[in-house]
C-alpha cells in the first residue's frame, strides 16, 4: 500500500500525535461534563475543588428528573419495538419485492435522515396540532418513530441482503411454511441486524432533543428536554450528573453494538 | 412402473421460453441426471418439480397424482442446493432434525432419525458442530442428511458439488452413489458436468434450449447420439463437413470437400442427396496408419501436425487435405501399426459403425 503505517518512519509519531489530538478534541467535552458531575463546586468550577456524589443524590431524590428519565426510557422502548417491527416488514418489501418504484420508496424511507430535524419537527408539530397529539405519549412515539425508522431499515435491509435466500427456500422444502421458515430460519439468520436496528432506534429516540422540545408539555418531558429547560433557568451541577447518566447509557449501548459486530466477524 | 411423470411441461418468463414441452418418465429408485449447458432449462425443470416455479403448461405427477397444486413445503420432496444452505444458527444435529421438528415428530423419533442420518453420511462425530466449522464437502453431506431425514420418496440435487474442488467432488460422488444404493431414494440430479452425469446416473436426460435432446444411459448417449448437439456435448468429438452423395434408408454415401468419399455411414435425421452434413467420429475411435494401408476400412488421407504424450494417451492433431483439424487419441500402452512422424502423411481410418452422420 502507498500509505503503509509501518513504512511511514518518523511521520508515525506525527500521525499518532494528530490522532491523539483529534480524539481529545472529540472526547474532552464529555470527560469535562463527567468530571464536573462529581465536582463539589456549586458553580461548575474547573478543576473541581473537591469530589462528591451530592448531585447524583439530588438527582435521584428529584421526582421530576426521575419522571423524565422514565418518560424518555418508555418512549425509546416503544419506539424501538415499533421501529424494528415496521423496519423488518419494510426491509422484506424493499429487498425482496420486485415492484416498480422500489428504489424511490427506499429513498423515501430514508429521507428523515437527510431532512433538517427542525423542518421535521415543525411539520410534525403542525400536523399533530390537528390530531391533538402534541404533548402526548403517542405523539412522542410517532414523531421519534419517523427518525428511528431509517436506522432500522438500513440495518435490517443490509442483513437481509447478506442472508442467502436459498437458506430460507431450503427450510420451506424441508416442510416449513413460508412464515415458519422466516421465523425459525431467516430471523435468527439476521439477528445481528435486528439487534443493531434496536440499538440505533433506541438511541435515535433516547438522545433526540429538537422534535422532543416541540412535542413536550409541562407534564411530559423527556430527559434531553428537561436538561435544556433546566439549563435556561439555572446552571446546577445536577445537569452534569443527568448528562453523565445519559452518556453512560448511550456509551453502554454503543459498546454492545460494537461487541456484536466483532462477534459476528469472528 | 412410472414414479415421477413429467408431461409436456413448459415454462416461459415473459417472452422467453425457458422450458418447452419437456416429457419424461422416471421409475421409482432411479438415478436420473439432467445434463446440459447453463440456460438449457434443466434447473428450471427441477425448480418446477420442487414447486419454486409454476409451469406455464403441462403436468407433473408423482404416482399418478398431480403435485402442481401443492406448495413446496407440502410436496415432501428432499432437496440439496448448489450453495451451502445449512441453517447457520443451528448445529449439525439440529439442521438434520429441522424437517422432523416442523413435522412435529416426537423427541425420541427425532433423536433416532438424526443419528441414523448422520451415520448415513458418516458425520456422527460432527453432530454438535456449527455449519461454519465444517468444510464445504461436509456441509453438503449434512445438507444431504437433512434432505433425507424425513424419508422423502424423491430427492432433488441442484448442482450440489459445483462449489467443491475436483478431488472432493469425486469423493462425494462415491458417497452419493452409496447413499442412493442404501436408501433406494429416487434422485433427480442437475449438473453441467458430463463426467459427473455419466459416472453417477442410471439415465441421463440431455437438455438444450429448453428441450430434452436425448434420454438414455450414459453409454447410449456416448455411443449412439441422436443429434449433433448430443455428440458434441457428451464426450469429445470430431466433426467433418461433407456432402451427402446418395442415401439408402438409414445409410448414406458422403463426399468430403476434397472429392474423396466414404460409403455406408449410419445417418440420423432426414437429409436428402446433395445436402450438407457432418461426419462425427470420436477421437478414440480413429486409427492412424501408413498411407499405403489397404482401403478395407473407411478413411481419409491427412497430414500429422502435432503429437503430444500426456501419460495415459497420445494426442495427435491431424489436418485433412482441405484444412480440417481432427483430434486422435491413442492409448499409450496399445501397439501402433505405424509410427507417425509430425509433418508426415498418414491414413486415418475407422470402423464403419463408429462414424455418425448428422444433417446440417
Amino acid at each position: 500500500m502507498l500509505l503503509d503505517f509501518s513504512r511511514l518512519g518518523a511521520w508515525r509519531v506525527a500521525l499518532s500525535l494528530i490522532a491523539l489530538l483529534v480524539g481529545a478534541y472529540l472526547l474532552l467535552p464529555i470527560l469535562l461534563i463527567v468530571a464536573l458531575s462529581f465536582g463539589s463546586s456549586q458553580w461548575l468550577q474547573f478543576p473541581p475543588p473537591g469530589w462528591t456524589l451530592r448531585w447524583y443524590e439530588e438527582l435521584v431524590d428529584d421526582p421530576e428528573w426521575i419522571a423524565s428519565f422514565l418518560t424518555s426510557f418508555q418512549i425509546a422502548a416503544v419506539v424501538t419495538v415499533l421501529s424494528v417491527l415496521i423496519g423488518l416488514m419494510a426491509s422484506f418489501g424493499l429487498t425482496r419485492g420486485t415492484f416498480r418504484g422500489r428504489e424511490a420508496l427506499r429513498a423515501l424511507f430514508l429521507t428523515p435522515m437527510i431532512l433538517p430535524v427542525v423542518v421535521l419537527a415543525v411539520a410534525l408539530y403542525a400536523f399533530f396540532l390537528r390530531l391533538h397529539l402534541n404533548g402526548t405519549f403517542v405523539g412522542f412515539v410517532l414523531a421519534h418513530l419517523v427518525i428511528a425508522l431509517p436506522f432500522s431499515i438500513i440495518a435490517i435491509s443490509n442483513a437481509l441482503e447478506r442472508f442467502d435466500r436459498d437458506i430460507e427456500t431450503a427450510a420451506i422444502v424441508c416442510g416449513a411454511s413460508p412464515l415458519e421458515a422466516k421465523i425459525r430460519v431467516t430471523l435468527p439468520g439476521i439477528r445481528l441486524g435486528l439487534v443493531s436496528a434496536a440499538i440505533f432506534s433506541f438511541l435515535a429516540s433516547w438522545d433526540e432533543v429538537v422534535i422532543a422540545i416541540f412535542m413536550a408539555s409541562p407534564d411530559l418531558q423527556t430527559l434531553p428536554v428537561r436538561i435544556f429547560g433546566t439549563l435556561r433557568q439555572d446552571l446546577s451541577p445536577v445537569i452534569a450528573a443527568v448528562s453523565t447518566a445519559l452518556i453512560a447509557l448511550t456509551a453502554a449501548l454503543m459498546a454492545l453494538a460494537a461487541l456484536l459486530r466483532k462477534d459476528a466477524r469472528s | 412402473m412410472t414414479f415421477l411423470d413429467i408431461r409436456g411441461v413448459s415454462k416461459s418468463f415473459g417472452n422467453v421460453a425457458a422450458v418447452s414441452d419437456v416429457s419424461l418418465e422416471i421409475a421409482r429408485g432411479e438415478f436420473m441426471t439432467f445434463l446440459g449447458p447453463s440456460g438449457s432449462g434443466k434447473s428450471t425443470t427441477l425448480y418446477m418439480i420442487a414447486g419454486f416455479f409454476e409451469p406455464s403448461g403441462g403436468d407433473i405427477r408423482i404416482e399418478g397424482r398431480s403435485i402442481l397444486a401443492e406448495p413446496s413445503n407440502r410436496r415432501n420432496i428432499g432437496m440439496v442446493f448448489q450453495r451451502y444452505t445449512l441453517f447457520p444458527h443451528l448445529s449439525v444435529a439440529e439442521n438434520v432434525a429441522f424437517p422432523l421438528r416442523v413435522r412435529r415428530r416426537s423427541g425420541a423419533d427425532v433423536a433416532r432419525k438424526v443419528e441414523e442420518m448422520l451415520a448415513l453420511v458418516r458425520l456422527e462425530r460432527f453432530a454438535d458442530r456449527m455449519p461454519a466449522q465444517l468444510s464445504g464437502g461436509q456441509q453438503q453431506r449434512v445438507a444431504l442428511a437433512r434432505a433425507l431425514s424425513y424419508d422423502p420418496p424423491l430427492l432433488l440435487m441442484d448442482e450440489p458439488l459445483s462449489a467443491l474442488d475436483k478431488k472432493l467432488r469425486e469423493e462425494i460422488q462415491v458417497e452419493i452413489r452409496r447413499i442412493h444404493r442404501e436408501t433406494g431414494v429416487t434422485i433427480l440430479y442437475v449438473t453441467h458436468d458430463q463426467e459427473e452425469a455419466l459416472s453417477l446416473s442410471d439415465r441421463v436426460a440431455l437438455f438444450n434450449h429448453g428441450r430434452i435432446e436425448q434420454v438414455g444411459k450414459g453409454r447410449e448417449l456416448y455411443d449412439e447420439p441422436h443429434t449433433r448437439f448430443v455428440a458434441g456435448f457428451v464426450g469429445h468429438s470430431n466433426f467433418l463437413d461433407c456432402t451427402i452423395a446418395a442415401r439408402r434408408d438409414a445409410r448414406a454415401d458422403i463426399v468430403f470437400p476434397d472429392g474423396s468419399g466414404c460409403a455406408d455411414i449410419p445417418l440420423h435425421a432426414a437429409a436428402s442427396s446433395g445436402s450438407g452434413a457432418r461426419l462425427m467420429i470420436r477421437p478414440d475411435r480413429l486409427q492412424i496408419g501408413a498411407l499405403t494401408a489397404t482401403a478395407a476400412r473407411p478413411g481419409i488421407d491427412a497430414t500429422l501436425t502435432d503429437a503430444t504424450f500426456i501419460g495415459e494417451t497420445f494426442h495427435f492433431a491431424v489436418t485433412t487435405g482441405w484444412g480440417a483439424q481432427i483430434n486422435v487419441r491413442h492409448p499409450a500402452g496399445a501397439p501402433m501399426a505405424h509410427e507417425p512422424v509430425v509433418g508426415g502423411r498418414v491414413r486415418l481410418s475407422w470402423h464403419a459403425a463408429d462414424a455418425r452422420l448428422f444433417a446440417d
